[in-house]
């Protein structure tokens, strides 16, 4: 059972933050390669976002959107209050121009900037 | 598991480290039909619960398309 309190502070977020990203890390400096993927696309996306470091509360938090989105892992992309998805999801709505569609946003030219090399696969910190 | 949980889903794994525990899952099914991608990858995340919970896979990145 997730904090009551802490679940009405993260649904007041998702409220209040059109784009809201719940990340391990910051965008500046991410902790976690599928949360520094989601910020690569967002960052070519060209649009306004905030962002939550969870790793201070992870499992906290973990609890909290299992309630509210039943959806345990991180990164997190909420968009207009609803959970669009985690890396794989984004990127696939980022290549499909669904991604700019829901932002409202024109589909940006440039392709995100390459990831972390092929030979060292992303942190999972679990 | 995720073939038994989506009856007339085509289920890739491929094993992206060689250890078992990070694995990348491409499945095709008619359940996707009509429904956002965030439920698609919820039905199949519910498919392979079992095996984040008892530690098996550690990672599991999913691609899903609708088949027809």
């Amino acid at each position: 059972m997730a904090d009551p309190q802490l679940k009405e502070k993260v649904e007041e977020l998702i409220a209040a933050n059109p784009v809201l990203l719940f990340m391990k890390g910051t965008p500046e400096m991410p902790r976690c390669g599928f949360s520094m993927r989601v910020v690569q696309v967002l960052d070519t996306m060209d649009v306004e976002y905030g962002a939550i470091d969870v790793l201070p509360a992870l499992q906290p938090l973990r609890e909290v959107t299992t309630e509210i989105s039943d959806w345990q892992t991180f990164p997190q992309l909420y968009v207009n209050g609803e959970l669009l998805g985690g890396a794989d999801i984004v990127e696939e709505m980022f290549a499909s121009g669904e991604l700019a569609e829901a932002l409202g946003v024109e589909q940006p030219a440039e392709a995100p900037q390459q990831a972390a090399p092929a030979q060292s696969p992303p942190l999972q910190i679990e | 598991m995720i073939a038994v949980a989506l009856p007339g889903a085509t289920v890739e794994v491929v094993d992206e480290t060689g250890a078992g525990d990070h694995l990348r899952a491409t499945v095709s099914a008619p359940q996707f039909e009509g429904i956002s991608r965030i439920d698609q990858h919820r039905l199949v995340k519910a498919a392979v619960k079992e095996r984040f919970e008892d530690g098996t896979i550690h990672a599991l990145s999913v691609k899903t398309e609708v088949a027809r």
